[in-house]
């Protein structure tokens, strides 16, 4: 005997609100407009540099806490990260593309960044 | 344990009966788009590839109630027939 | 006429009660040896299968589930033919079998927890700033924006930690009563848990109770509770594509990583 299916939730705009976060049910199109193309390919290309920059920097924090870094070594690591992010910034700006936008969806291994 | 979907305070309210509607339609959504026999391969054609419409979740609850009207009785088997 | 897959069920016969799919066609069983899929036929004018569907499908697995031990099809499975429905079941027979063996009885709940992430990230934020000595704006630039970058890593790290153990505390009511779980940690910030149960039939009451303890014992978290639903969350195939692990999403640059930890 199975009990009868209940939904219960004292908080349901707040689970509605989270819940639809996750639920990306927007189907991707691949759009084949030359128009957007250019758009399309700079999207992949900075997905692709986003996640090398996310990688250096997870990979400096790790050194950081390490305590591995000299003081000229920590400068030099926080400049160029800096300089990448400047740089990431403006490439975002020029093709007008979100934070958002820079991602690939893996399906069942979920988003790449 | 035979409750039909537990209702908020305000019973008649419209709006509640929309936002259980939607987490119910949530709660599905989480299990059976995914999840589940997952099968894949060149057998399994998916019509929704192609044809798949997100409508929305508004259209969704418009939906859900022109079933239920279809079929005269609340959707989720709730034991109360609505007033 | 296409053929829309519902289930797999338990048994070869047919089915004594008419239960209605999608776009009103009858359920009817394509049996191979000693299970059957509960399918339904799909003419060729259906051509747009809606999100609304959904519903329909799902409230088809229930009602199979009251007779039946059920493995619920992912929605939207649809086969050309019936020999192709048929070399399916013969390719994951085995496949099938165990799952059948494994959630027979057995029921799916689901409970959601959302935890206040601003306090928490305001109270490690606050904690952090008490113990570390922040930059005056004369320093190097580069030093200033790896102390921020630092900073932010450290709350995140703690903020990911207190996560974990939150998470702990909630599964430790249902973890003796459930079979099997799977838990998805912060889908969001805010989504602390998403987590899958597998419970006995027998024990449905008991975890009910146990959320009402949970409940109870807590003043700072929302919980949505769900159930009983048909085990999506356990059928595990061996055969097919590799199996996932199951794990957070954002956990690709960590894995990449990880040769490289000492």
């Amino acid at each position: 005997m199975v009990m009868e299916r209940i939904i219960e939730t004292d908080s349901p705009e707040a689970f509605i609100e989270e819940i639809e976060k996750v639920q990306d049910v927007l189907p991707k199109r691949i759009d084949a407009n030359p128009k957007n193309v250019e758009k399309g390919l700079a999207r992949l290309v900075l997905t692709l540099i986003e996640l090398i920059r996310k990688l250096l920097e997870k990979q400096a924090m790790r050194r950081v806490a390490g305590g591995s870094l000299s003081d000229e070594e920590i400068e030099k690591v926080g400049l160029t990260l800096l300089k990448l992010e400047n740089k990431m910034k403006e490439l975002k700006e020029i093709f007008g593309l979100k934070d958002e936008e820079l991602n690939l969806n893996l399906g069942p291994l979920g988003d790449l960044i | 344990m035979n409750r039909p979907i537990k209702t908020l305070q305000d019973k008649d309210s419209y709006l509640d009966l929309q936002k259980e509607k939607r987490i119910t339609l949530l709660e599905v959504l989480d299990r059976a788009l995914d999840k589940g026999v997952v099968i894949s391969g060149d057998i399994v054609i998916s019509i929704a590839d192609v044809d798949l419409i997100y409508l929305g979740l508004k259209v969704l609850l418009s939906s859900i109630e022109t079933m239920e009207r279809l079929r005269g009785a609340p959707f989720s088997g709730a034991a109360e027939e609505p007033t | 006429m296409k053929i829309y897959a519902y289930g797999i069920i338990d048994s070869h016969h047919r089915l004594e009660e008419p239960i209605a799919g999608l776009y009103g066609k009858v359920i009817y069983n394509v049996s191979y040896r000693d299970i059957a899929v509960a399918v339904s036929e799909l003419n060729e004018e259906t051509k747009k299968i809606i999100d609304a569907c959904i519903l329909e499908h799902e409230k088809v697995v229930e009602r199979l589930m009251i007779k039946f031990t059920v493995l619920p099809m992912r929605f939207l499975t649809v086969l050309n033919t019936r020999e192709e429905l048929l070399s399916m079941v013969e390719f994951y027979y085995e496949d099938f079998k165990d799952n059948l063996a494994r959630l027979h009885n057995k029921v799916e709940f689901g409970i959601k927890v959302i935890w206040p992430a601003d306090t928490i990230k305001k109270r490690i934020t606050d904690a952090y700033h008490k113990t570390i000595r922040v930059s005056l704006p004369t320093e190097p630039p580069g030093k200033i924006f790896l102390e921020e970058k630092f900073k932010k890593y450290i709350i995140d790290k703690e903020f990911q930690e207190e996560a974990d153990r939150c998470v702990i505390v909630v599964d430790d009511y249902f973890n003796k009563i459930a079979v099997e779980k799977k838990l998805k940690r912060l889908q969001t910030e805010s989504l602390l848990l998403n987590a899958s149960y597998l419970v006995d039939k027998d024990r449905q009451n008991e975890f009910s109770q146990a959320f009402e303890q949970l409940k109870n014992a807590s003043s700072e978290l929302k919980f949505l509770f769900s159930g009983p639903w048909p085990c999506y969350n356990f059928v595990t195939l061996t055969k097919g594509p590799a199996p996932v692990d199951y794990f957070n999403p954002g956990d690709i640059l960590d894995r990449l990583l990880k040769p490289q930890e000492q």
